[in-house]
């Protein structure tokens, strides 16, 4: 492991300290964000450090009584990390409304976790056409004017030089998924989708410095050409799950490629920059390739997915799904139906953040690989 | 050379000896909570049944979900690809296999030659399993054994509304303060164990036959409801709970040579 990579790999165990290091070394604000269409080039600019919230693996104490049974774990341990005080380095949080659970955690948020800014925003279901377009640049300027009336100022030359910068980490993050195409033996799994989550979780020219120091040494590695463990393409939404995805590994599987909102979502397509900054930005949310949230009508999501796994030689898929989460269970059946009439086996995993048995999913996994292999 | 399959479940440990595809020695002992022990306990069982020594034997393959703790097997392979194996081997007809154990429920879809196509399994819930049969033969004062031939008896099944093991046990509590018979209540449970198993499995090409293993597959009033619920008769086989041991032993006897 190079010396980039064994530093990344440090702060996985403790994933805000790269925020509560960057505030006292700043004295800046951090804000807290949920979803990656949040526009985080626009919070950078008002010099700001974006900070992704996920949840995290915990048996919530104080979230129950603000919380229907129904909520997914993502929204229940975030809600209860606000509520006992392990937030307490973030000035502000912004919610986009990506469905009914997290927007009806916005309210919530607001008016219980007492943070001194909360921005709303709401982008429209359909990102295509330009009704869509127009709205979007529209909602994306009010928040741009919310974010500098209260956290500090956006002018048009920081946004572009923050766009530059997050166009550049999306190019590292892409180079890294090519790499692992060609050679998944390169760096297991766990720690190349840390490499995206942590994208999340610092400021971006320190990210990217370390990413560019991965990539020199991954471009220099090689796993012998040895790529024995099988190839699987994932599915879901937030991939936190570094001892499932060890877990993966250990049991000769690895995952290619992927559509995690941390993982291939998070860095799918750049903000053009001959245009207008927040054109831009608009414009890239409705060129990434699928989500599960909204509606791209020209684009069949079941069908980019297996493009996707068929480039990455995927030999079987894992869907990867929080209990409850709307969107994704909305999409499941006819993506399944896909990958059944292709032949791809797949694995429906159902998981909570407040009770993770990775040694259940471990049976669920190996009869995956056993049915693969065929045996 | 004999070659022997051990499947450590949650509740009970089962080993088959196969000497040329013929099975000459089996056992099934409570897992109870150490499944190390309780896997070699089935195994030295089996051995003493079929007349053998450890020695004797080729490969010994380990399934269930106690199969890492085995020191005694080389490999293991999951009970998703071992019942498949087991059923398709007593029964080639067979392209859907129910397996009921003691705390999982997972339905297999396999092809022609027994291969697994897709599967799928209960998650954290018991309902539908071994465990859930207990906690109401408990709370009705029902041998666990007994349940299957009461419940044939019953003319109005009680409706059971939720098949989870808690609010189900509360709402059977509740039949019987209403006075509603034991015969209609137990009939009414193996219902709603049905109702829940049925949901679960057409997540999955569910074709025809079907064939029941695990050791709910001893509870004919499950399979009846189960049967009435697939609108298809069910294979019962005549070693339920061993044929996920009998899958390793084949795989075992496969990867000998």
């Amino acid at each position: 492991m190079g010396d980039a990579l064994a530093k990344l790999m440090e702060l996985r165990d403790d994933p805000f300290s790269m925020a509560r290091g960057w505030k006292e070394r700043t004295g800046g604000k951090a804000v807290g964000f949920f979803c990656c269409l949040a526009s985080e080039e626009i919070i950078h600019a008002a010099g700001a450090l974006p900070v992704r919230i996920t949840g995290e693996n915990r048996v919530t104490s104080k979230s129950g009584a603000h919380l229907q049974s129904y909520c997914c774990s993502l929204a229940r341990t975030s809600l209860d990390m606000a509520l006992t005080g392990d937030l307490d380095f973030i000035d502000g949080t912004v919610f986009v409304h990506t469905c009914d659970t997290m927007q009806r955690l916005s309210d919530i948020w607001r008016l219980n976790a007492g943070y001194a800014f909360h921005g709303d925003v709401v982008l429209p279901v359909r990102f295509e056409g330009d009704a869509a377009l127009e709205y979007m640049r529209e909602e994306l300027a009010s928040f741009r004017q919310r974010v500098s009336d209260n956290i500090g100022p956006v002018d048009d030359s920081a946004l572009v030089e923050s766009i530059k910068l997050y166009n550049r980490n999306r190019e590292l993050l892409s180079e890294l998924y090519r790499l692992r195409r060609e050679d998944p033996g390169i760096i297991p799994s766990d720690e190349a989708l840390w490499l995206v989550a942590s994208s999340a979780l610092m400021e971006k020219s320190e990210h990217n410095a370390l990413l560019e120091g991965v990539i020199e040494d991954l471009k220099g590695a090689s796993s012998d050409g040895s790529d024995a463990k099988v190839r699987l393409f994932a599915a879901g939404s937030v991939m936190d799950q570094w001892d499932f995805l060890k877990m993966v590994e250990d049991v000769g599987g690895t995952i290619v490629d992927d559509d995690f909102c941390t993982g291939h979502r998070y860095f799918d397509a750049e903000v053009p920059v001959d245009v207008d900054p927040i054109e831009g930005i608009a414009r890239r949310l409705a060129d990434r390739g699928s989500c599960p949230c909204k509606y791209l009508p020209s684009r069949d999501r079941a069908g980019c997915l297996l493009d996707r796994a068929g480039e990455a030689g995927a030999r079987g898929a894992v869907f990867f799904q929080f209990k409850f989460c709307d969107p994704h269970s909305f999409d499941y059946p006819y993506i399944k139906k896909a990958l059944d009439e292709e032949g791809i086996p797949s694995l429906h995993l159902e998981i909570e953040h407040d009770s993770v048995s990775t040694e259940q999913l471990r049976t669920r996994v190996e009869a995956l690989l056993e049915t693969i292999r065929g045996c | 050379m004999p070659v022997a399959g051990v499947d450590i479940g949650s509740l009970t440990a089962k080993a088959v000896i196969l000497d040329d595809g013929r099975t000459i020695g089996k056992s099934l002992v409570m897992t109870g909570h150490n499944s190390r022990v309780a896997g070699r306990k089935a195994l030295d069982l089996a051995l003493m049944d079929a007349g053998l020594e450890e020695g004797g034997l080729g490969r010994i393959i380990a399934t269930g979900y106690g199969r890492l703790s085995a020191d005694f097997s080389s490999e293991n392979v999951t009970e998703i690809t071992c019942h498949a194996r087991g059923a398709h081997a007593t029964h080639p007809e067979a392209r859907t296999v129910i397996d009921l154990g003691g705390q999982d429920s997972k339905a297999i879809a396999i092809d022609e030659n027994g291969r697994v196509v897709d599967f799928v399994m209960n998650d954290k819930c018991a309902a539908g399993t071994g465990r859930f049969l207990e906690v109401m033969a408990g709370a009705l004062e029902v041998e666990l054994d007994d349940l299957g031939g009461i419940s044939l008896k019953s003319e109005s099944p009680a409706p059971v509304s939720s098949a989870c093991t808690v609010f189900a046990e509360s709402e059977v509590i509740s039949r019987v303060a209403e006075g509603v018979s034991k015969v209609d209540i137990i009939a009414g449970i193996h219902q709603a164990i049905a109702s829940r198993i049925y949901a679960m499995s057409v997540r999955i090409p569910v074709n025809e036959r079907i064939i029941i293993t695990g050791g709910v597959a001893r509870n004919i009033g499950v399979v009846r409801a189960l049967e009435k619920r697939f609108e298809t008769d069910i294979i019962i086989p005549e070693m339920p709970q061993h044929m996920g041991a009998l899958g390793a032993a084949l795989i075992a006897r496969e990867r000998a040579g």
